[in-house]
């Protein structure tokens, strides 16, 4: 049995934290769902849990292709890299997803991007409702929409990225597992991360704007909550993987 | 619908669990009895011990799909494969733990995994009823039941991969190579896919089933694929008897739909040229 020393704590709750992470993230993603894939709502036209989990899996990839690097893992300020490297890849991958979408939605549809949520851009203060199509939930990606979801995917990113250094480092020293951290370490990250992903979009209810959505506000507390329970129990889950009884 | 008769959720829970166990234990008992033989039934056995494994794994397939079907059917917004990946996700947090914390006991494993299962459902079932307040009567009991047939899944098909469900050996064979992956998305998809691709107002329950078990199938036909990577001559027996279990059942797919259509007509070519 591990015993119940502080760094053990503190790593369950770095899981929790990081699980957390991952389902605010996913509030921050303008996700349309199948209105948007016809342009009638705002965001990207495809699932929350599709998004999340594209953009986390691929800050997943990026974080660990950083702690790989020797010279990284000597690094003092290993855990800031592989957290950042993590971000950075979430942060590439959803903007250029919502690049290309919009590069669609202007020239492909033809649709005005306008936010059925709010009357005036938070950011850059242009009037929206003038250009929403009636009868629609708004369309395309408007700045505010679009920044909204590089914030998203960098909290997502973070979030794969820390469950992952946070197994890496408990899974070389098992005696269990050893040389394969990285691979269990990858696989178990990418079960919480589904958990954590889809949690928040049955709250979401499967579309959101972005921070500034009314939603936003109702919606985050008690999927935040939920996310970070069932985080914790699989940090426990995935610390006594490494030691077993 | 009611004149239709519907095979009970407790009956599949029951043929998903046992057939599920039953398949799982298969793969790890056929080996050591063909030791304890001798000979060519001891190759007989290792061959078609992984297949075992994998029809463990179609039967939590099926009682896995049915359980979507039950609760997707009040419609959760956000698309039915949701609940296709929160299951493999419950599904292999909860196999990895099972599987990994009782070291030597390594017949306790799947049990184990079964169990811890139900319980990260029951936790997210009664969350998403009662904190996120998604208002589906059966969500506890289906997040539960999709949660513990997502692990019998994971177990299944990686030791129909690895010929065994040790852990020790499982992290060579499907970890480190990355069949895990293969096993995850392709078990998410058969879970997911019956109840997506037959859902509807005149959605049969006989329908889906046989679709189950044919994209079960199809999940035993790539697990094969990936077993002769790793096991020879083993992954060959269980890809063709998933080939042949994929025909069989896609056609009683096939012909159910023929049965439940209204008509099917042959809508012949697009023309070539507009009229």
């Amino acid at each position: 049995m591990v015993a119940l020393d502080p760094a053990t704590l503190i790593n369950v709750l770095l899981i929790a934290i990081s699980g957390t992470l991952v389902c605010i993230a996913v509030h921050f993603i303008p996700v349309g769902g199948a209105p948007a894939a016809m342009a009638q709502a705002t965001g990207i036209g495809t699932g929350t849990v599709e998004l999340a989990a594209g953009s986390g899996l691929v800050g997943l990839i990026t974080a660990s292709a950083m702690y790989a690097i020797p010279s990284v893992q000597s690094d003092p300020n290993v855990m800031a890299l592989v957290l950042a490297a993590g971000a950075m890849g979430s942060m590439i991958m959803i903007a250029s997803t919502m690049l290309s979408g919009s590069l669609i939605y202007a020239y492909g549809v033809g649709v005005p991007f306008a936010s059925a949520q709010v009357k005036k851009d938070p950011i850059t203060g242009a009037r929206q409702d003038l250009y929403m199509s009636k009868g629609t939930q708004g369309q395309g990606l408007p700045t505010v929409c679009f920044v909204s979801g590089i914030i998203g995917a960098a909290l997502g990113g973070i979030g794969g990225a820390l469950i992952y250094y946070v197994l890496v480092g408990i899974y070389s020293t098992s005696t269990l597992i050893g040389g394969s951290a990285a691979a269990v370490a990858g696989v178990f990250t990418m079960g919480v991360f589904y958990v954590n992903s889809v949690v928040p979009s049955y709250g979401v209810g499967g579309t959101i704007e972005g921070f500034h959505d009314p939603k936003f506000r109702r919606v985050l507390p008690k999927d935040a909550v939920t996310s970070f329970v069932v985080s914790a129990l699989c940090g426990i889950l995935a610390i006594l993987i490494a030691g077993g009884f | 619908m009611s004149d239709i008769k519907e095979i009970p959720p407790n009956t599949l829970m029951a043929f998903g669990i046992v057939g599920g166990l039953l398949g799982i234990y298969l793969t790890y008992i056929l080996p050591l009895a063909g030791d304890a033989v001798g000979g060519p039934v001891k190759d007989l056995l290792t061959t078609i011990a992984p297949a075992a494994g994998a029809l463990g794994g179609m039967c939590a397939i099926v009682w896995g799909a049915e359980a979507v079907r039950r609760v997707a059917k009040y419609g959760l917004g956000t698309g039915v494969p949701s609940i296709g990946q929160i299951a493999m996700g419950m599904g292999i947090v909860a196999a990895m733990f099972g599987l990994a914390i009782v070291k030597e006991l390594t017949l306790a494993g799947p049990i184990v995994a079964l169990v811890t299962a139900s319980v990260i459902g029951l936790i997210i079932g009664w969350f998403a009823q009662n904190v996120i307040k998604m208002k589906i009567p059966v969500m506890i009991r289906c997040m539960t039941e999709i949660a513990a047939a997502g692990s019998l899944i994971i177990i299944g098909f990686s030791a129909a991969v690895a010929g065994t469900f040790e852990f020790s050996k499982l992290i060579p064979l499907v970890f480190d190579n990355g069949f895990m992956l293969a096993v995850f998305w392709v078990g998410a998809m058969a879970l997911l896919h019956p109840f997506n691709a037959v859902l509807g107002p005149d959605e049969k329950q006989k329908r889906l089933l046989y679709l189950a078990f044919s994209t079960g199938a199809i999940t035993m036909a790539v697990t094969g694929i990936a077993g002769i990577m790793t096991l020879g001559n083993a992954g060959i027996f269980t890809l063709l008897v998933g080939v042949v279990l994929w025909l069989i059942f896609y056609k009683k797919f096939w012909d159910e739909v023929y049965k439940d259509a209204a008509a099917v007509v042959g809508t012949g070519l697009i023309p070539k040229t507009e009229a």
